[in-house]
């Protein structure tokens, strides 16, 4: 059943994005210009067709400038038009796709530019020292904790809830290696085996080096336009059929760890908008957020793609493979492509997008694909953020 | 400072706490590389847009309204003083022994400016002579 909500159809025509990389020589200004300048390439427009623009991107702290998004206005074309700044931690990258669908969707603007952009080389010594205070200021923070424990205790309940191994997440990281290998963006692309995440260097058990995605810079940018407008500049439009958005309770000690029932909400708001009943049976293609491994898992798990604790069954039988039943993190996702947080985000939604669109060159899956998902997850584990596309 | 009210440690009143990343290493980019090498050699750089003509000091990778990649990189010259101001405290509130003048220099024919700490006497719109190339620029008006 679709909602009954009234409003104005929003399609994606252009996307762009740089490659993530450890390093990136450019400042966050340019990496931003890069991304949004191939957007409109990609689109067909020039900065003077846009009306507005989203800017999507985490903590300042991340590239040590504060008001980041007033900072990569003229990077992302925001100078002297309606711009704003999306922010919900790590699930910014798919809310700014989202901010940029309510935009046109609500009728107040025709063209829009949605930029994300992180850069996480320039704290140091790392840049976890940013979640340093995103805890209780009194009962948490003075065990100093990170977010890797944190991700490492729900990755363990998860494992004993469910009673997975971690052979089984490990393939999560083995396969989306493999599909980065095809990404001409990708930081770390490659074939290792289950063996190799077993023996690499244990950060915070259960997690290994190889569970989790790498530090990395890098921007992202789509262009979403009103639906009467959009054959103007493309065949081949992506139309935005559902979002929806959660926030759990920052404290997260009040939650079952095991399951992410935030981004079952999420996923049912975004559905039940795009007329899913059965998300399984309809959902061709998926980008869940990957940032570890079992994330992955966890959150198909979370967007009804698998009954609770059996993604990994179906990951080992290669319901997931790229040309699986329902390919998941094409990319390469985060654990292959790399993770600038809000550009990681929304590089799932462009992914979603060249798939459907079936521009995504070597990453092309197997089957034809109509319906596509992608989902970030963010803030202290508590927000996710879902948007459905079809072509 | 003055206004501050202090609670009670031992009635933990307050947590202290402080917030900070240890340090920064920012990358400069490719056009402030170009810059600061320019700085080096005693000259100011500027970048000059393709389409619109516009000069940008500092050097800018793309043009913010044509949205294209910048051009040629040009020498600018002629600075004068566009707006000035004069310290007399510092940050923390501290009087400064010798006030300083800081002010907002530009170059014919371009966009943007740099901050400058200014000697002799400030006068809105007059030529200033580039006494040290370096960040702050340092002038004479």
């Amino acid at each position: 059943m679709k909602t009954n909500l009234k409003f104005r159809r929003v399609a994606a025509i252009g996307a762009g994005m740089t490659p993530f990389r450890r390093r990136m020589l450019e400042t966050p200004q340019e990496l931003a210009w890069e991304a949004s300048r191939k957007a409109l390439d990609e689109a067909g427009l020039e900065l003077r067709d846009i009306d507005c623009v989203v800017i999507g991107s985490a903590p300042d702290a991340f590239d040590g400038v504060h008001m980041k998004g007033e900072y990569l206005a003229h990077g992302a074309g925001g100078v002297m038009k309606p711009a704003s700044r999306v922010y919900v931690g790590g699930a910014t990258g798919v809310m700014t796709a989202i901010s940029g669908w309510y935009h046109v969707a609500s009728g107040m603007c025709k063209k829009v530019l949605a930029v994300a952009e992180e850069k996480m080389s320039p704290g140091r010594p790392h840049p976890q020292a940013v979640f340093r205070y995103i805890w209780d200021p009194i009962t948490e923070k003075p065990l100093n904790p990170n977010l890797i424990w944190i991700f490492a205790m729900e990755m363990h309940r998860y494992m004993f809830v469910n009673k997975i191994s971690k052979e089984e997440i490990a393939l999560v990281s083995v396969k989306n290696k493999r599909n980065a290998a095809n990404n001409p963006y990708a930081q770390l692309g490659g074939e290792i085996t289950v063996d190799d995440v077993l023996r690499s260097e244990v950060l915070v058990w259960p997690v290994q080096l190889l569970d989790v995605s790498p530090v990395s810079d890098g921007a992202a940018a789509m262009v979403f336009v009103d639906g009467d407008i959009a054959r103007r500049y493309t065949d081949t439009p992506i139309w935005v059929e559902g979002v929806g958005w959660t926030l759990d309770n920052t404290s997260w000690p009040n939650r079952e760890l095991a399951y992410p029932r935030y981004l079952e909400n999420a996923a049912r708001m975004a559905y039940r908008m795009a007329g899913i009943e059965r998300p399984q049976r309809e959902i061709d293609v998926v980008e869940p957020y990957d940032p570890f491994d079992y994330k992955e898992l966890h959150h198909l798990e979370g967007l009804m793609l698998a009954r609770k604790g059996e993604a990994p069954l179906l990951l080992k039988e290669g319901f997931f493979d790229r040309d699986g039943d329902i390919p998941s993190s094409p990319s390469g996702g985060l654990l292959g492509v790399g993770n600038p947080i809000a550009a990681a985000g929304l590089m799932k939604v462009i992914s979603i997008y060249w798939q459907l669109k079936g521009t995504a060159g070597k990453m092309q899956v197997k089957r034809p694909v109509h319906t596509g998902v992608a989902q970030a997850w963010g803030d202290l584990m508590q927000a996710s953020t879902v948007i459905v596309m079809r072509n | 400072m003055s206004w501050d009210k202090h609670g009670k440690e031992d009635e933990l009143l307050t947590w202290k706490d402080v917030m900070e990343v240890e340090r920064y290493v920012y990358t400069v980019g490719p056009d402030s590389e170009a810059f600061l090498r320019g700085l080096r050699e005693g000259k100011i750089l500027g970048r000059k847009c393709p389409r619109c003509g516009r000069v940008y000091v500092p050097p800018r990778l793309y043009c913010e309204d044509c949205f294209l990649e910048n051009g040629e990189y040009v020498e600018v010259k002629e600075p004068y003083l566009d707006s000035f101001t004069t310290i007399y405290f510092d940050n923390r509130e501290k009087r400064l022994d010798e006030p300083i003048t800081v002010g907002l220099v530009r170059f014919k024919e371009a966009t943007g400016g740099l901050l400058a700490i200014v000697q002799g006497i400030p006068e809105i719109g007059k030529k200033v002579e580039i006494l040290e190339y370096s960040i702050p620029l340092r002038v004479r008006a």
